[in-house]
């Protein structure tokens, strides 16, 4: 079969698309903050915290093959470190940042100890108990000189009064007055730099050795063993990892919200399997899914939030959806999620590269050092 | 000098013991052949001096004590194994299943460059494929992937179980002649388990014979087919 298009990775033509979906993106994400109104930053910051967390347990599930449903917990574990830290201690949210990322990856190593002995739906359950049981823990009277208890915490972000109006940046202002509704783009910014730097983290460890190592026990752990990899470390590793990246998206809404209950979505279990599903419709084990399959989950419970009023359904969806009275976003998205795996089981990016695939001839790099050119033909003999 | 030897060596799963204290030698530059029925144990036997089931016993490879060693630390030490059936990683292409095979190594990108140049030379049809899955291979390309990539590890002794299962006559003869060139070239030690006895016999430098987890004959390759017995017993001609 012959393909319309041929494409040299690493060739100019790659490199002019790369250009072009580079400039795109980094278009929109200069064009949101400055020129969308704040509902419309508002939903990106939602989606932005969404992404980030499906993409650090991307790491874990979609490239390592360990499955959790307890990561609202390390989400949790973010959300509680910067509100206790900056409402009981007074620290800038910016520097409970670190903290969180270690707390979260000391508590995510601990978590594997049992992944190194259990597979499957073993673990699924060990670590589902762990997303249970974060939220009574922080209800617990015990806790409550600590965590608040059920109230939860107040005044977990930044204060801008009218002397302190402002976030600068070594004396740069590059936001004007931040208070009220203005404080949007810089939160949307927060949001996109946690984005990038988990995408990045992510990227780094996938295109390395030690990724090499996380997908062979994905895919054949004994081998991966015989190999030379330390499962027992290298499943640690990625369970720290994994659990550090998701406690950041965690801070962000702590800072954002300005206050943190046990309660919130994400921290119970149902925002772990709502990270699990954007993930998996996104396209598990592939850098872009999770990033893709957050937008159109927030992009569906956005556009459907406000149909449990009859009148605000379009006319043509009325009878599917008018006997709802409650948001039938994520319903939607159950039903996507359920013809999703019928039709494209690796997600919605594994479905994009094999519509790709039809009509363009994708040529590899060469390997190695780049010294085949033409790969030999004759047996080698001698 | 001895490169690999077990003395005493048992093991099994959970309650149940295959191996029974099995005394087993491979000297430097040998092709060392286990023969054996199904359920012999030849499969526990190279599982446990990888270390990847609990044994016990001693087993000593290059002058160190590996009978408590983890299985990444034993490959450290220069043995590598390829495991029985396709033990290759489904989803990663051809060259990454390669890269992932020099994990342990810490001798720089380059020099794992030129050994994955060496092994595309020597499997050109590894070369071809390169890009693609490795899941996506034949059996004969899994099997020989999975042997280069154990020697991208720069093993001294390649433990290799049951090459030869599931593959063409042909494709397993030439999957010997590759095992054979090495250890003539390379110098590479080799120990095989084989259910192909006269396949397995031409290339032996010392043949093991396994029965219900004891070693019940040892000799060369002569010697051994020298023996009526055995011979009828075990090689049917």
């Amino acid at each position: 079969m012959t393909m319309p298009f041929t494409l040299r990775s690493g060739g100019a033509a790659s490199w002019a698309l790369r250009l072009v979906a580079g400039a795109v993106l980094v278009y929109v994400m200069f064009w949101i903050p400055t020129q969308a109104s704040n509902g419309v930053i508002d939903t990106c910051i939602t989606a932005l915290t969404l992404m980030a967390a499906a993409m650090a347990l991307n790491l874990l599930l979609g490239y390592t093959g360990q499955i959790s449903i307890g990561h609202s917990a390390f989400f949790g574990i973010g959300a509680y470190t910067t509100g206790i830290l900056v409402s009981r201690y007074g620290w800038s949210p910016f520097q409970t940042l670190a903290v969180a990322f270690v707390v979260a990856f000391v508590v995510g190593a601990l978590v594997s100890l049992p992944a190194l002995r259990i597979k499957g739906v073993y673990l699924a359950l060990v670590t589902l108990s762990l997303g249970l049981v974060f939220p009574q823990l922080i209800k617990a009277p015990k806790m409550e000189w600590l965590t608040g208890g059920a109230r939860g915490l107040d005044k977990t972000g930044f204060k801008f009064t009218k002397k302190n109006p402002t976030y600068e940046i070594f004396g740069w202002n590059p936001w004007g007055n931040l208070r009220g509704e203005n404080v949007k783009p810089f939160l949307y910014w927060i949001a996109m730099i946690i984005v990038i730097i988990v995408y990045l983290a992510c990227r780094g460890v996938v295109k390395s050795r030690a990724g090499r190592s996380l997908i062979a026990i994905r895919d054949n752990e004994t081998a991966a063993a015989v190999m030379g990899v330390n499962l027992a470390v290298t499943k640690g590793l990625a369970f720290g990892l994994s659990a550090a990246l998701c406690s950041l998206p965690g801070c962000l809404s702590a800072i954002r919200t300005g206050n943190v209950t046990p309660d919130s979505t994400n921290l119970t279990v149902l925002g772990a399997i709502t990270f699990l599903i954007v993930m998996v419709v996104g396209g598990a084990g592939s850098l872009w899914g999770p990033i893709i399959g957050s937008a159109l989950y927030v992009f569906v419970t956005d556009r459907t939030g406000d149909w449990s009023d009859k009148e605000a359904i379009p006319a043509v969806l009325r009878p599917f959806f008018g006997w709802s009275h409650t948001p039938p976003g994520s319903g939607i998205f159950a039903v996507v999620l359920i013809a999703l795996m019928f039709v494209a089981p690796f997600g919605i990016v594994g479905m994009w590269h094999r519509v790709v695939r039809r009509f363009v001839k994708v040529v590899p790099r060469p390997a190695g050092t780049g010294t085949i050119d033409t790969p030999a033909t004759a047996p080698a003999e001698a | 000098m001895s490169l690999l030897r077990a003395q005493g060596l048992t093991a099994g799963y959970g309650p149940v013991t295959v191996l029974n204290a099995i005394d087993l030698e491979v000297n430097e530059g040998e092709i060392v052949v286990i023969l054996g029925a199904n359920g012999a144990g030849k499969t526990t036997t190279m599982r446990a001096v990888s270390g990847t089931i609990p044994r016990s016993g001693v087993v000593e490879f290059d002058g160190h004590d590996i009978s408590r060693t983890s299985p990444d630390a034993i490959v450290r030490h220069g043995l590598a194994q390829v495991p029985q059936g396709r033990g290759t990683f489904p989803e990663l292409s051809v060259e990454d299943n390669l890269r992932a095979g020099a994990i342990t190594r810490r001798d720089g990108a380059g020099a794992v460059a030129a050994d994955l140049q060496r092994w595309f030379e020597q499997f050109p049809r590894l070369a071809e494929r390169r890009s693609q899955r490795a899941g996506s291979l034949s059996g004969g390309e899994q099997q020989m992937l999975a042997i280069a990539r154990a020697l991208m590890s720069r093993p001294k002794l390649l433990l290799c179980d049951e090459p030869s299962l599931g593959l063409a006559p042909l494709i397993t003869k030439e999957l010997f002649e590759v095992i054979e060139r090495l250890n003539a070239q390379e110098g590479l030690s080799v120990l095989l388990v084989e259910q192909n006895a006269n396949l397995a016999m031409h290339m032996a430098s010392r043949v093991y014979l396994l029965e219900t987890g004891r070693i019940v004959a040892s000799g060369s390759a002569a010697e051994l087919s020298a023996d009526d017995t055995i011979r009828k017993a075990y090689l049917g001609f």
